[in-house]
């Protein structure tokens, strides 16, 4: 068989289940709102990095899974998260990204937030401090205890993200949802305070989980130039892939020759507390976040769902916060290179998912999505994104293979228990 | 002869709108050879969600050459990119032996290959909006870009372009 026709396109992979996805998880409206209510409703999702709070009364906002959301840091300089919705009727409180209560606004006193359509305002901690001409409309029928915010759980983890849930249940602290998957870096994040240097962001047409996948692998390495000619050796190949329980991986690091590429610096003189120079960390956490240390650079990749084939992606670039400028201008330099938006791979990551989202759709032929590499849970292994699904099938109760059955766990890999034996024989 | 400052503004203008046409056209070289040796280039955005300016892109001349050679071994965008400038200020020093000036940019760009050609390709929109903050060298026989700003107000840059713009 060369070509196939419509049976054979749409017939069983001869691979296990598990080493093949069905395109319509990326394309289709009713797994997309599964997805909101069960993943990303449920989930501990990081919302910036705390450097962009670093005054009392400032705050940022954001919105996770539809609902609009504000983060303040509190005069008492705790940093708290709540829904950014009036009490009201339901006017988005804050509509600037960014700011600081101290100086006062159209409708508000300083040091309050206010919605501007009737007034009301609360204080850093959720509170309701006034509501307009109370006792001439709600005489003694409710008072400012009962209309404070909808405050969310909100932790400051690992160098200093901020990070929040919808979910009052939840149960578990960020520390334990990573699951280990975060330790790798932890020692190196956590010694001194960081700072964001970069922000961009971009709405691409695609879905959220196809832009995870692609920081998940790095079978990619074909796309970039940058890559091949600076990461192709033995220490390469040999990176570990390793899962983590809640769908979580990380891969280990080795030495990148950035000589090779033309027009490229070395980045040896710059790195992050107890890292060797030059070396690369990647950390991709479920359901779509994803860290990536490379020498001097740090990068976060924090995703918004907005549609089965829209997501935006704030791009952040991080250093220490004690940089020098000279050094703090090489990290951006080096940062810029090839994560920019006029930067090398950059780009290329994100023409490759949207040619993904061009051709996906709910009602297309079937695409059997392949992540059957098995090699030793390395590099080009694709055992991440085999991982990633196992625990989003189990969540969603979907096969991903086949969305309308029910989850069934994935087998043991023949190949990889194989390799792992073999490993250990060695 | 003493050149007046007046000949220097109506060269320097000239010397803005040729580099959009090298620009938009790939000429990357004679881009590169109009700016002096000192050249630094930088592609800046003040973004209000982090409350910081922040450095897209740029180098020194050096780092913007190695930058244009290495293109044709990149996957790219290939939708083309049209610069439309209007030069707003020129400023010449006292001296006559530097000037700056301002001008106003939007960048269009028209779909070719970036998304679903069939559907999207000829299809155009503002790819980007900001201004070119320039500064010049004048030596007497030559004017040359010593620094170009580009300050971007477009934040979505979305697929983003391997492209100086
Ligand atoms: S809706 Fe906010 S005060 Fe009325
Ligand atoms: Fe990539």
């Amino acid at each position: 068989m060369s070509s196939r026709n419509h049976t054979q396109w749409n017939a069983t992979p001869d691979l296990q289940r598990g080493e093949w996805v069905d395109s319509r998880i990326y394309s289709d409206d009713q797994i997309f709102e599964d997805e909101l209510s069960k993943i990303w409703k449920k989930t501990w999702i990081p919302v910036c990095h705390e450097s962009e709070l670093k005054e009392a009364y400032s705050f940022r906002t954001m919105t996770i899974a539809r609902e609009p959301v504000i983060v303040v840091r509190g005069k008492d300089m705790v940093v708290r998260a709540f829904l950014n919705v009036c009490p009201h009727r339901g006017n988005m409180i804050e509509r600037r990204p960014a700011g600081n209560y101290k100086r006062g606004t159209p409708s508000g006193t300083p040091k309050t937030m206010t919605c501007m359509f009737h007034a009301w305002s609360f204080d850093m901690k959720g509170k309701c401090v006034n509501i307009s001409r109370k006792e001439a409309g709600y005489q003694d029928r409710l008072n400012e205890d009962q209309v404070g915010l909808r405050e969310l759980k909100c932790e400051v983890y690992f160098g200093g993200f901020v990070w929040v849930s919808l979910n009052d249940d939840i149960g578990v602290t960020v520390e334990e949802f990573a699951a280990g998957s975060l330790d790798v870096l932890a020692p190196s994040l956590n010694e001194e305070p960081l700072e964001v240097f970069h922000y961009h962001k971009a709405i691409i047409p695609c879905n959220y989980k196809l832009w995870h996948d692609t920081n998940c692998e790095f079978y990619h390495d074909y796309l970039h130039y940058h890559n091949r000619i600076t990461g192709f050796n033995d220490a390469y190949f040999a990176r570990k892939n390793n899962g983590f329980d809640g769908g979580h991986i990380n891969v280990g690091s080795f030495e990148v020759q950035y000589e090779n590429y033309e027009g490229s610096h070395g980045r040896e003189e710059l790195s992050f507390p107890h890292l060797p120079p030059n070396h690369w960390y990647m950390i991709d956490m479920f359901p779509g976040v994803n860290f990536n240390l490379r020498g001097s650079a740090l990068r976060c990749d924090l995703m918004t769902p907005l549609g089965p084939n829209s997501v935006m992606i704030e791009f952040r670039g991080l250093g220490l916060a004690s940089d020098s400028k000279k050094d703090r201008q090489t990290r951006i330099d080096h940062h810029n290179s090839i994560w920019g938006p006029f930067g090398r791979n950059l780009h290329e990551d994100l023409l490759a998912v949207t040619g993904q989202g061009s051709s996906m759709h709910p009602l297309a032929e079937s695409r059997k999505i392949l992540h059957g590499r098995h090699e030793n849970e390395t590099i080009h292994d694709e055992n991440g994104m085999r991982h990633y699904y196992e625990e989003w099938g189990k969540l969603l109760n979907r096969s991903p293979s086949d969305p309308d059955k029910k989850f069934e766990p994935y087998p043991v890999f023949k190949e990889q228990e194989a390799q792992r034996a073999a490993a250990a024989v060695e | 002869m003493a050149v007046s400052h007046h000949e220097i503004k109506e060269q320097i203008r000239e010397l803005i709108y040729n580099t959009c046409i090298h620009l938009d056209d790939y000429e990357w070289q004679k881009w590169h050879n109009n700016c002096a040796d000192n050249f630094n280039y930088a592609i800046r955005a003040f973004s209000p969600e982090v409350q910081t300016d922040i450095k897209y892109h740029g180098g020194d001349k050096e780092y913007m050459e190695s930058i244009t050679n290495m293109l044709n071994k990149h996957n790219s965008d290939q939708s083309p990119l049209r610069r439309h400038c209007t030069v707003y200020r020129v400023d010449v020093a006292e001296d006559g032996k530097s000037a700056t000036a301002i001008s106003s940019l939007t960048v269009h760009q028209t779909q070719l290959d970036g998304v679903n050609s069939h559907v999207d390709a000829g299809t155009t929109s503002v790819f980007l909006v900001g201004r070119y903050n320039d500064t010049f060298v004048i030596d007497g026989k030559s004017i040359k870009f010593e620094d170009r700003e580009v300050r971007l107000d477009t934040r979505r840059l979305d697929k983003g372009t391997h492209w100086p713009i």
